[in-house]
């Protein structure tokens, strides 16, 4: 009798925990998805009606499909980039286990811990100190830069994974480096590289300290408008199109999801 | 069934289809693998013996090229091939997980090794067909890897291996993940299919039963030395170490001192009394030393010859065909002896008085102790 109370109030503790923070986690957004259904004219919660005007003002609202397209634009570039580059650098590192592999994995990884606006302020002297003006390509380059660690991360992981008996049998058949990296290799890793690519491509597109510092005048970047129309005039549709945003993440992640099996990756 | 077929392109029957020619291999300052001598002919099934950490597997990557050996030469046929990269030496290798690329099809697999070779798509397909076919797999050809039971990848494994027409076969524990069972059935397989191919294979193994029983011939390793290389009835019934004696079989082992040496034949005085001749390997023994005679169970018997050393039974065990039974001899030292055991007779009870001798001298082997 005892055991089970025990065993009860600790599963109750554990659901009760699990719940709260699960509100916590979902409750934001989807107040937000709520709040952008208003037929009113605030972001107030409840919404004193519902209606569609805030996704139809959105389709008319040019400066953010200006700003997305920027960002989209960046993202992709950055993206790429990161895939090759973090590619390359996660299969230096992985096969070789000297010293100077270890820094450089280090190096690599660094974006990640350094505070963005500190990355974001040098590289701004930097660029520069080369006599390079802020433009779309020192823009992707800094996104570049802080996006590069998810993919070395995700191919290193992917490639410590990798049995390499599998590699040597692939040479016992007859195959050279190259055919083995083709047919072996880069099919097993390719979902870790994927993952990698994605978070990359999220990372890059709601960046705001670098962005701040790298953009010219002319490259409105989508997180920094958003939060300069909010600042202005709590506008409603900022929330229509969080709405949107988190739609197209969510059906992202399910393809993501489906094809790497990313949920296992970032455990 | 020594005919080379297609398989064993490369290699004239009869001829030499692999030397491993004063092989050492140093890990950093540890010596795995000390000047090993293998004279390997083709078709032949050679099986590398040896417990654990002998450097079995170090020689074995050695040959297929995985690892640089520190000196001496590798030669398939008549081309020495240290400086070819495993992909240019064209060995045939079943791992010991299998190393199947989970991500292609069983076909896929089969056909890797053409396919990286550049051969053309039809001959290709031909080929897996027919090696699946060979392997009894065809009716899989559409499975991943991970759809299969271990014997099944097993075959896989091995048809993969034949695919590059291999001009030596190299088997790392094939059997030590498989069951009981099932290891008996692939023994058989295996066995089968490289009698059909007539393809030279060399085998590893700590298994000294799967070694006795497949292997043309035996190479027993120790500390990474060639012990000895022989037939498996001449490593049972004559081995020529004390520790090929006593890895391979059981072995009684008594001591006593030599009284005479004569070419490869000793006399020799056991401490638990009696005197008996004794073969001596290499004829290292010289009279007055010590030494250590192994004698299998199997060939002692218990008589009335007073020629024979006292003992006195103490347990006697009926293991169907045969007895055991646990003697002490007058120096304390316990024995087996095992004999045939006929229907009805009773075991000889304990404390009986018995005189033990081995059933021919040569059975007997010296050793320097
Ligand atoms: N990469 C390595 N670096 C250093 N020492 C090694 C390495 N591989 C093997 N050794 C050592 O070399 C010796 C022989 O190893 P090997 O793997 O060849 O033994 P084995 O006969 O295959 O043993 P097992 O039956 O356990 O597989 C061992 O003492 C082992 O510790
Ligand atoms: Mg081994």
């Amino acid at each position: 009798m005892r055991r089970d109370w025990e065993a009860f109030s600790f599963h109750l503790a554990i659901g009760v925990i699990a719940v709260l923070a699960l509100i916590l986690l979902v409750a934001p957004t989807a107040i937000v998805l709520i709040v952008s259904f208003t037929s009113g004219f605030s972001l107030r919660f409840p919404p004193p009606g519902y209606s569609l005007r805030w996704y139809v003002a959105l389709w008319d609202a040019w400066q953010l499909h200006f700003a997305a397209m920027n960002s989209l634009k960046v993202a992709a570039w950055a993206t790429f980039l990161s895939v090759v580059l973090g590619t390359l650098a996660g299969l230096g590192i992985s096969r070789s286990s000297r010293l100077s592999a270890k820094l450089m994995d280090g190096l690599f990884m660094s974006p990640l811990i350094l505070p963005a606006l500190a990355f974001g302020l040098s590289s701004l002297m930097f660029f520069s100190a080369l006599g390079l003006p802020v433009s779309p390509l020192t823009l992707i380059i800094g996104h570049t830069v802080v996006c590069v660690p998810y993919v070395v991360r995700n191919t290193v992981a992917a490639l410590s994974q990798l049995d390499p008996t599998l590699l040597e049998c692939s040479a016992s058949l007859g195959a050279g480096k190259v055919y083995t990296f083709r047919r072996i290799t880069l099919p097993l890793i390719r979902p870790g590289i994927l993952a990698g690519g994605f978070i990359a491509f999220m990372s890059s597109f709601d960046n705001v300290p670098v962005s701040l510092f790298l953009r010219d005048a002319a490259t409105d970047m989508l997180p920094i408008r958003m939060w300069q129309d909010l600042e202005g005039k709590l506008d409603v549709t900022i929330a229509a199109l969080s709405g949107v945003l988190i739609v197209f993440t969510i059906a992202l992640i399910m393809v993501m999801e489906r094809f790497t099996g990313l949920s296992r990756r970032l455990a | 069934m020594q005919t080379a077929s297609n398989e064993t392109q490369g290699t004239a029957s009869g001829g030499r289809a692999l030397v491993v020619d004063a092989v050492t291999h140093r890990y950093g300052s540890s010596t795995a693998v000390e000047n090993i001598n293998l004279d390997i002919r083709a078709g032949e099934l050679v099986a590398l013996l040896g417990p654990s950490g002998c450097g079995k597997t170090t020689l074995l990557r050695i040959i297929a090229g995985f690892i640089r050996q520190t000196e001496g030469r590798i030669i398939l046929g008549d081309e020495v091939v240290d400086d070819l990269g495993p992909n240019r030496r064209r060995i045939g290798i079943v791992f010991q997980n299998y190393a199947l690329f989970p991500h292609l099809s069983i076909a896929e697999n089969v056909a890797y090794g053409p396919a990286a070779q550049g051969i053309g798509k039809a001959e290709r397909e031909a080929e897996t067909k027919r090696l699946l076919e060979l392997v009894k797999l065809g009716h899989l050809a559409d499975r991943l890897p991970r759809q299969l039971s271990g014997g099944q990848q097993q075959r896989v494994a091995l048809a993969r291996a034949l695919a590059i027409k291999p001009r030596i076969l190299l088997l790392d524990e094939p059997f030590a993940a498989l069951d009981k069972n099932l290891r008996l059935d692939m023994q058989i397989e295996i066995k089968r299919l490289q009698r059909l191919s007539g393809i030279t294979t060399v085998m590893v193994t700590h298994d000294q039963e799967e070694a006795l029983s497949m292997a043309d011939r035996v190479a027993v390793l120790s500390q990474g030395r060639l012990e000895q290389f022989a037939a498996p009835t001449q490593i049972y019934d004559r081995p020529d170490s004390l520790f090929v004696n006593t890895f391979v079989g059981t072995a009684n082992q008594l001591s006593g001192q030599v009284l005479a040496s004569d070419g490869d034949m000793a006399t020799i005085r056991l401490d638990a009394g009696a005197e008996l001749r004794a073969r001596s390997p290499g004829g290292v023994l010289a009279s007055g030393q010590r030494c250590t005679v192994c004698l299998r169970p199997e060939h002692l018997e218990m008589t009335d010859d007073p020629a024979g050393f006292a003992a006195v039974v103490e347990m006697g065990l009926p293991l169907g065909a045969t007895v055991v039974h646990e003697v002490r001899g007058a120096d304390g030292a316990g024995i087996k002896v095992s004999e045939p055991r006929r229907a009805g007779t009773a075991l000889r009870a304990t404390g009986t008085p018995v005189r033990v001798r081995p059933l021919s001298p040569d059975l007997a082997t010296a050793y320097p102790a």
